[in-house]
């Protein structure tokens, strides 16, 4: 067949069927710009100090404040360092603790009641990762004042909803005839766990424990913020006394942590897996 | 026909009933999973004697495993009776059942070890059941329990694999350390839920004749899930026939014709 034998109907129906659907993809796209268009004009346009960012100091300016690094604060950073390392390495450990049990009731084929403390255990999981930890950490601030330890509880709780979810999810998925075994040799409910269970589930967990320990790294640089403990402090003060140049240098000191802390669980998830 | 497999039912219950020793009386068992669900065992009545070697055959679906894993309640019955080493099985408490389950061996189709754990320690894990909660978290089995280990690793040629991981084992080695986990139990029955046919033609027959070798050995009598009905007669002294939830057979090996296989696996053409 030739290319001039179509049928002149079928040939119509194809451009209008390509009409509507270049209006259709129009129209979608013209709302999209729309949306992002109110949305830049809502928070930047209106929202800004324009005359501070087009002023004589400039953006530039302040920028360039943070770029004389205050070398003095070097010996002061040691400790508080060691301290965010320490927070975040007690607060996983405090963390897996909790979210043992919190797995435990949150896996449907272990939970020890279906109807109340599955949901329990889910609720738990929820509520932990819902709260920031900077929330968690005012409210522990307030619970027991300032220091380190607020930071570690806040670390902890907020650990528990990861570790625990996952692990919850690993036993659900667990083969089930190992447990079947060990069950049918006369074993009771923990040697099920311990024999049946947590061989198959203890590589992802200690894979996520590994995981969270470098994120909370991170999250207890910023728990000296509202007061508990660690960079997080030392961060605080230097903003509040515009000692731009110390401000760099936790930068830096919480930059050189994390990479310490990629390096270290990147060796650390090889060794288990 | 069906008249023939009848009589031939009572034959057998009638030899069985001579002896007031078994091992294992089921009676009327009726298995329902769920309240509304179909019934899988339709009230299955059968002996095991101290000396037999029971294969149970039977297309899929049969009930099988079903029934083999009501002699040690990983299944609950629903209905009928059970009664192993002289003891109730259907009223027994969680404690109870839990020393009653030590008592009988169980060997599984997939084979059913701790992957991530060692030969050894799969082995040992026989002996859950007889093992405090401080050692088993610890992993300390007592010293006899070693050397047992040991001997029936040896007994079932393994003793070049002890410190390797499971799941580095081919199939036929892993089975044989289910067969030693089993053994470990000190058990007075043996539960067989169909052990070869996760393994090919050869290392079936292999994997068959150590555990009847042993079993006679030991003398601990077996009831054993098999679909190959060939590794059946040939290993077996008994045979009972299931289909869709009921007795069809049940009779020494050699009594089994061709026509009663037709009538046990005459859904199976469908």
């Amino acid at each position: 067949m030739a290319a001039t034998d179509v049928n002149p109907t079928a040939l119509s129906l194809q451009a209008d069927l390509r009409r509507k659907r270049f209006l259709k993809m129009g129209l979608i796209w013209a709302i999209v710009l729309f949306f992002v268009a109110w949305c830049v004009q809502g928070t930047i346009i209106e929202d800004t100090d324009w005359a501070r960012v087009g002023g004589r100091s400039g953006v530039l300016g302040s920028i360039g404040r943070y770029l004389t690094l205050d070398w003095g604060l070097l010996p002061e950073l040691l400790i508080p360092t060691l301290e965010t390392f320490m927070m975040a390495c007690v607060g996983t450990v405090v963390g897996c603790f909790f979210s043992l049990p919190v797995a435990w009731l949150g896996a449907a084929n272990v939970t020890p009641s279906k109807m109340i403390l599955y949901p329990l255990g889910r609720f738990l999981m929820v509520l932990s990762r819902s709260v920031h930890e900077i929330v968690w950490a005012l409210i522990f601030v307030s619970a027991v004042g300032l220091g380190a330890l607020p930071g570690i509880l806040a670390i902890a709780m907020r650990s528990v909803g990861f570790i625990s979810k996952i692990t919850a999810e690993a036993i659900e998925n667990i083969d089930a005839k190992p447990v079947e075994a060990i069950r049918a040799v006369g074993g009771n409910q923990f040697q099920v766990m311990y024999y049946g269970i947590l061989p198959q589930i203890y590589p992802v967990v200690l894979a996520t424990v590994i995981f969270e320990w470098d994120i909370n790294i991170r999250r207890s640089a910023v728990m000296g913020l509202v007061g508990a403990g660690g960079l997080g402090l030392l961060f605080f003060r230097q903003m509040n006394s515009f000692n731009y140049g110390g401000v760099s240098m936790v930068i830096l000191a919480i930059l050189l942590l994390i990479v310490l802390g990629e390096v270290i669980s990147h060796y650390l998830r090889k060794a288990v897996i | 026909m069906a008249m023939q497999a009848l009589t031939r039912c009572n034959a057998g219950q009638a030899t069985a009933g001579r002896n007031d020793m078994a091992v294992l009386t089921v009676k009327d068992l009726r298995v329902r999973y769920s309240a509304k669900g179909p019934e899988i065992l339709k009230g299955i009545d059968f002996e095991v004697e101290d000396d037999d070697f029971l294969a149970i055959i039977g297309p899929s679906g049969a009930g099988k495993s079903t029934l083999i894993r009501c002699v040690n309640r990983l299944v609950e019955p629903s209905g009928g009776s059970i009664h192993l080493l002289g003891e109730d099985v259907c009223s027994l408490n969680a404690r109870a059942l839990r020393g009653l389950r030590r008592n009988v061996g169980m060997i599984f189709q997939e084979f059913n070890l701790i992957n991530r754990m060692s030969v050894m320690d799969n082995v040992l894990s026989g002996r859950l059941g007889y093992t405090g909660n401080i050692r088993s978290l610890f992993r300390a089995f007592p010293r006899k329990d070693v050397e047992q280990a040991l001997y029936y690793l040896d007994r079932v040629g393994l003793s070049d694999h002890i410190n390797k991981r499971a799941d580095e084992l081919s199939g036929g080695q892993r089975q044989r350390v289910g067969i030693a986990r089993a053994l470990m139990q000190a058990p007075k029955l043996l539960l067989l839920d169909e052990p070869t046919s996760a393994l090919d033609p050869k290392i079936s027959r292999e994997v068959m004749a150590l555990i009847r070798d042993i079993a006679l050995e030991l003398k601990v009598p077996a009831l054993c899930n098999i679909h190959d009905v060939q590794l059946a007669k040939e290993f077996c002294n008994r045979i009972i026939g299931l289909q869709d939830g009921y007795k069809k057979f049940d009779g020494a090996t050699d009594t089994l014709r061709d026509s009663d296989l037709d009538d046990i696996y005459a859904m199976e053409v469908l």
